[in-house]
């Protein structure tokens, strides 16, 4: 179980930025948030006979499905007007931005720009992805894209 | 689902017969930790299209959100060999969007006292919550939140170290008379994914086994016995049966069935479906909780304190129309009052947008300069999601559910219930927690901060039950060679369906019907027209087409079999609703505005006669759905007023409720 001891780097980067951004919001009675416990998450790890077309179908399943109904609407909007025209390059970058971090609100304020996005994901599929969700076409995203 | 679907013959002899043993690497993407290869064995039907993995364990858990990882660590952490089956990573659950608190007695701000916390949650239930689990839950609750800081959840804290806790709404201090009470513990604003990081990552310390994006299609029944369930794994299309003594279903809510909620798009009613399939009953499900302004069909919030600095609704000919409904309180009356006044608005044809079905609200009065100061983050969501600069437009807006009530019947040990001859049964081996639960602590209303603490509390009791009456290593029980079949070919029917009717399409109209009929304004003709048209929707599955023919990430396939859980929910949500001609809690009819209890409240109960069960409401309700029909029966359940112990707290009596 080798993956089990992969810890990605960036992830005690990305926490003390997040705690530095939650902290300046604090109301002045509370000290801090301790730092998040030294638990091992796994990383998800793909097996390595997905094919481009199972990997596009499987990051619109995980653009569709994301615990939190804002990344559900912005990653499917997004997955269905850019994953088709996606290189296998490109298609790494936006798996690893979706599947990556471990707490999806961090994606949302990276997109929004509430907080900087860390250099680790800061690729084009991401700027693609922010200029998507500063939607100056002004479009409306009341629902989920229709698959077909 | 079965009478409608078409078998293929070959699936009706024999199946499942053969057992083969498993090529190891090709059940066990490396997604999921300790996964236990050895004992998986195959077994193959008819060729090879639908391979199905037998899998044995001493507990499984559907569903990885707050509840179902609680469960899984507590379950573990005992020694029982266990299985989370989760259709999301499980930081990917709805838990990560709760970003309020968990409710507890612990007094770090002032003197508190869990009869307090006890007394708050059986008003806000307006008496329709068991006292039992309630009593339960809120003594637990210390215990529960001291456990999760123990487990290396890092709240926030006062200077001198303690947690922090914050105020929240429908929280007081002595027995409503001490003023608000500060009970709720906060990480910051990311609780509910700091809540999953911890449990997630104390049950992998130990060996516990994930299998991540998988869909549990049904439980596994026999002989009223649930035995374990059976899944498909979305990775490579392969199907799961996972036999074991102890079921835990903590599936979450089914907010989807509306057109606007606040839920994650996965929140289908997985749990309360499968349960509805087995022919075991739901509870309450016409209790639904609301939030007055949500964008419409996005679903997120526009906070109420939007109206509190001075934005307002405003319907299709431009009228600040909640000065008629309201000429005192106006855009700031109660929850229930604006949400009824826009519905009102709607129904009489003063809605705004091409469909006419939503109402806006006004910002562009107020300062641009107030609008960033004073409500950080509105202007970006409404642009985000409606396309709507604030400082120019109005936002169109609709009430949105937030929280069911209802689901699976259960006491306060987890165990699922059915009620038969006046009496509660367990039905043995199955157990729910979390959402999908209805134990029931929230009863026709929740309080904020309540749904956290649920979680943690009743799936650590779930794991606790599971501790009391088994061992790690106990006999699996056997189950019939073909359990499970049903479900495989409703799966194979899903899949080939080709009528006129994609998915996308009729789930559109089902969570219009429902936004429309079975929201807040719910009144006799206007709910049974609704009854009719969702019963309408039900037999349309039959003419469902989806696109995808593959086994291997097929989204459509999935939404589809959401989609026929949706269905089950919405059914049976809506004839609750029909059928109850009262209004309690969340549960507000235009046509029986008063709350029916035994005794009428608002008058000394001396000299009054004590209504029988059939003539006052202070009852659950019961649900049956006939899954090839969706024919719903309807019956009653008392509500428990007696507590685990009449001493050491006291049943809260039935009163008016007032805030």
């Amino acid at each position: 179980m080798n993956f089990l001891r992969v810890i990605n780097s960036s992830r005690r980067q990305l926490h003390m930025t997040t705690l530095k951004y939650f902290s300046s919001e604090m109301n002045n009675e509370i000290m801090s948030s301790p730092k998040y416990p030294d638990l091992i998450i796994a990383k998800p790890r793909r097996r390595s006979d997905e094919s481009f077309k199972e990997k596009k179908a499987r990051l619109v399943y995980q653009s569709r499905k994301r615990g939190m109904l804002e990344n559900d609407l912005l990653l499917s909007t997004f997955a269905a007007k850019y994953l088709g025209q996606f290189n296998e390059t490109q298609l790494a970058e936006y798996d690893r931005l979706i599947n990556e971090p471990s707490n999806d609100w961090d994606i949302y304020k990276w997109a929004v720009g509430a907080i900087d996005i860390p250099k680790d994901y800061d690729s084009d599929v991401f700027q693609l992805f922010k200029k998507h969700v500063e939607n100056s076409q002004k479009e409306t995203r009341f629902k989920q894209p229709d698959l077909y | 689902m079965t009478s409608m679907l078409k078998i293929p013959p070959t699936f009706c002899k024999n199946i499942l017969q053969q057992t083969l043993k498993v090529n190891k690497g090709k059940i066990c993407r490396q997604l999921h930790q300790n996964v236990d290869k050895g004992s998986a064995k195959l077994s193959t039907d008819c060729g090879t299209s639908y391979p199905v993995y037998d899998h044995t364990y001493d507990a499984v858990v559907v569903g990885a959100g707050g509840a179902g990882l609680r469960a899984a660590f507590g379950l573990v952490a005992q020694g029982f060999k266990t299985a989370v089956v989760t259709k999301l990573f499980p930081t990917r659950s709805h838990t990560i969007a709760a970003q309020g608190g968990v409710n507890a007695a612990l007094g770090n701000m002032e003197e508190d006292n869990w009869l307090w916390h006890m007394y708050d949650t059986v008003k806000g239930s307006d008496w329709l919550g068991d006292q039992d689990a309630i009593h339960y839950m809120t003594k637990e609750a210390p215990k529960a939140v001291i456990e999760l800081e123990n487990y290396g959840m890092p709240f926030s804290r006062t200077k001198d170290g303690k947690i922090y806790q914050r105020a929240f709404g429908g929280q007081s201090l002595k027995f409503g008379k001490g003023g608000q009470a500060h009970r709720c513990c906060a990480v910051a604003d990311r609780t509910g994914h700091s809540m999953l990081h911890t449990l997630y990552g104390q049950s992998l310390r130990y060996d516990c086994n994930y299998f991540i994006e998988y869909f549990a299609l049904d439980l596994i029944m026999e002989n009223g016995e649930c035995k374990g369930v059976i899944a498909l794994n979305l990775d490579d299309g392969t199907l799961h049966r996972f036999r074991c003594n102890n079921t835990v279903l903590a599936c979450g809510g089914y907010g989807r069935a509306y057109f606007s909620c606040t839920s994650a798009h996965t929140c289908t009613g997985d749990g309360t479906a499968m349960v509805s399939r087995a022919g075991l009953p739901c509870q309450d499900l016409e209790f639904v909780q609301f939030h007055p302004t949500g964008i419409y069909g996005a679903g997120c919030l526009m906070t109420e304190g939007c109206r509190g600095e001075g934005g307002y609704l405003i319907n299709s000919e431009g009228e600040r129309f909640m000065e008629r409904y309201a000429p005192v309180a106006k855009d700031l009356a109660s929850r229930d009052v604006v949400s009824r006044s826009m519905t009102m608005e709607i129904k009489e044809g003063r809605g705004c947008g091409p469909e006419k079905d939503h109402v806006y609200l006004q910002l562009h009065h107020l300062p641009a300069e107030q609008l960033h100061q004073r409500l950080p983050g509105i202007s970006e969501t409404a642009m985000i999601f409606a396309g709507v600069d604030v400082t120019r437009e109005p936002i169109p807006v609709i009430p949105t559910v937030h929280y069911n009530m209802g689901g699976i019947p259960t006491n306060y040990k987890g165990q699922v219930l059915d009620h038969k001859n006046g009496e509660d049964q367990i039905i043995p081996g199955l157990y729910a927690a979390g959402e999908v639960a209805s134990n029931s602590v929230h009863g026709a209303n929740r309080l904020g901060a309540n749904s956290l603490l649920d979680i943690v509390v009743f799936g650590r009791a779930c794991a606790l039950t599971i501790g009391e009456t088994n061992k790690p290593g106990d006999k699996v029980p056997d189950i019939a060679p073909n359990a499970g079949e049903g479900s495989i070919a409703n799966l194979d029917w899903c899949r080939n369906a080709n009528g006129s009717t994609p998915t996308a399409a009729l789930r559109l109209d089902l969570q219009k019907t429902m936004q429309k009929h079975a929201a807040v304004f719910r009144v006799e003709d206007y709910l049974k027209e609704g009854v009719q048209k969702v019963s309408g929707h039900y037999k349309d599955m039959k003419h469902l087409k989806v696109h995808d023919r593959s086994l291997i990430w097929n989204s459509d396939l999935v939404e589809t079999l959401e989609l026929q859980n949706l269905m089950l929910n919405a059914m049976q949500t809506i004839v609750a609703a029909e059928n109850r001609k009262e209004s309690r809690g969340a549960h507000a009819r235009v046509d029986f505005k008063d709350r029916i209890d035994e005794y009428d409240y608002s008058k000394p109960i001396e000299g009054q006669r004590k209504k029988p069960v059939e003539e006052h409401w202070r009852k659950h309700t019961l649900t049956y759905i006939k899954p090839d029909t969706g024919e719903v029966n309807i019956n009653y359940r008392p509500v428990i007023d007696k507590t685990l112990d009449l001493n050491e707290c006291p049943t809260v009596p039935p009163a008016i409720r007032s805030y």
